[in-house]
């Protein structure tokens, strides 16, 4: 099996996410999915840039899904500002045949063309629905009955449900499947699928502080050894702006690390901790790391 | 009773006829997204769900109700569009399918091309421009992705985004934000 990736604009180039890449290069590897690279990848113009121009950002997120045709592959992307990006262009072209026209107009003057053919998929859906649990498990070699996380599915993965079609997004658990087969106690708790104000970033800084807060004084209050996010952005936020929270707020307690899904997947696929860049967040990742290894062999 | 020009004051209203442009909704309704609001039935369930909303005073309901009822220049560049943080937990939970996020997409191109954008979102634009990337490449992170055994960073398509970005009109909503920023209060 073949797939385009995109990887967005953060992932490849902030500290604590490239370890979502090595994660994800790791499990797909593991899996024998074989993946190209979208050629020199631009942003994919997400929400943030669809808020200045709209029609521009179709044609941008159109530049990589116009990539990806070209290969006569499909697109798959870990970070879900992309993929809710791809999927917006082709449901706006299919549905607006003006916007269509102009954005055809567009790619044309940059000897670009889209079709439209291109389904873009996020690496964790693809996972559970091409791929599936059971073949999971079955590769799986670590036991990681002795962790209790967080899982947060975060917003652009599944909201909304008519456009991006996963699931339903008030209760999902297809992603607490996949790795509830290593053993890992899954939380629910109040909060969990609630935004982080990630978009909030850099806008209004301290609103995106305060959004965060109740986060994570909701994980915190759940009792989990870590956090484990899909999004790129709940990443940053959790992982990065809890030392902020943590003065701003006065929460001495916290002290809660943070890995990418795919990072969990890769330990129970019995990778190390190095190769997955745990060693790069910003809350150390030790405590939750050496839990893992002390689980043993499956 | 005193007549009295100071808003606020009994015999005033809260919204007055000279601040109302009846066709904005009209306007929003045509655009690409915009559709939705015609469909509002101002129940609520949008600021219910609004995780900003659970810290500040904000409601997305209430800024619904001011582009129905035709608030434009107060819509347009007051704060209110700007604090939406995207989650679509209200469009998920719509029951008259408005999306909200989607209104509020188009009430922000509006507000660009008159230069009142959010700033950060400019700045974070114009980083696109140069890079075509949202984040700068550092030579740190460099070295580490080769720890790592990652693939060297391919360099993005710059002349072609900008390209796009010219033909598309964002280029001109930078422009115009920059004016706007330069110009004295």
């Amino acid at each position: 099996m073949k797939k385009a990736i995109a990887w967005g604009c953060l992932v490849p180039t902030r500290r604590s996410l490239i370890g979502y890449e090595a994660a994800t290069r790791k499990v797909l590897e593991h899996l024998n999915i074989d993946t190209v690279d979208i050629p020199n990848e631009t942003c994919c113009a997400p929400f943030w840039m669809q808020s200045l121009d709209l029609t521009t950002s179709i044609a941008m997120a159109a530049r990589n899904l116009a990539k990806a045709e070209e290969m006569g592959l499909d697109l798959l992307t870990p970070c879900s500002g992309c993929f809710h990006s791809y999927k917006r262009v082709n449901h706006v072209l299919e549905k607006y045949p003006d916007m269509r026209e102009k954005v055809d107009d567009i790619l044309k003057g940059v000897g670009l063309k889209y079709e439209g053919t291109v389904e873009a998929r996020h690496v964790v859906d693809f996972l559970y629905t091409d791929i599936g649990v059971d073949e999971l498990q079955k590769r799986s070699t670590r036991d990681l009955s002795s962790i209790s996380i967080g899982l947060r599915y975060g917003c652009h993965m599944l909201k909304p449900h008519e456009l991006l079609n996963i699931e339903y997004s008030e209760r999902p658990t297809f992603a607490d499947e996949l790795i509830e087969q290593f053993g890992v106690n899954s939380v629910q708790y109040a909060g969990r699928h609630r935004c982080c104000g990630g978009l909030l970033r850099g806008v209004q800084d301290d609103l995106a502080d305060r959004v965060l807060h109740e986060r994570l004084v909701d994980a915190n209050e759940a009792g989990v050894d870590g956090i484990v996010t899909v999004c790129s952005l709940c990443h940053l936020q959790h992982d990065m702006g809890q030392r902020t929270i943590k003065r701003k707020f006065a929460m001495e307690d916290i002290d809660l690390p943070v890995l990418h899904f795919p990072q969990l997947l890769a330990l129970g696929f019995g990778y190390s901790p190095e190769e997955l860049g745990l060693n790069y967040h910003t809350v150390k990742t030790d405590k939750l790391v050496a839990k893992v290894m002390g689980g043993g062999r499956r | 009773m005193e007549q009295t020009d100071k808003r606020g004051y009994r015999g005033d209203f809260p919204v007055r006829d000279e601040d109302v442009q009846g066709t904005f909704k009209y306007e929003v309704a045509d655009m690409v997204g915009g559709e939705g609001l015609m469909r509002c039935l101002k129940c609520g369930a949008c600021s219910g769900g609004c995780p900003v909303g659970s810290v500040i005073d904000y409601r997305p309901r209430k800024v619904l109700g001011n582009v129905l009822l035709g608030l434009k220049d107060e819509v347009l560049s007051s704060d209110q569009i700007w604090l939406c943080a995207a989650c679509f937990t209200c469009e998920e939970r719509c029951v008259q399918q408005v999306n909200f996020t989607d209104v509020v997409t188009v009430l922000r191109n509006m507000a660009s091309k008159e230069g009142h954008a959010a700033p950060g979102y400019v700045k974070m634009a114009e980083m696109v421009r140069k890079n075509g990337r949202v984040s700068a490449r550092t030579g740190q992170v460099d070295k580490m992705r080769e720890q790592l055994g990652l693939p060297p960073l391919q360099d993005p398509a710059v002349k072609q985004l900008e390209g796009i970005m010219q033909a598309a009109g964002l280029v001109e909503v930078i422009e115009a934000n920059k004016k706007k920023e330069a110009e004295p209060e």
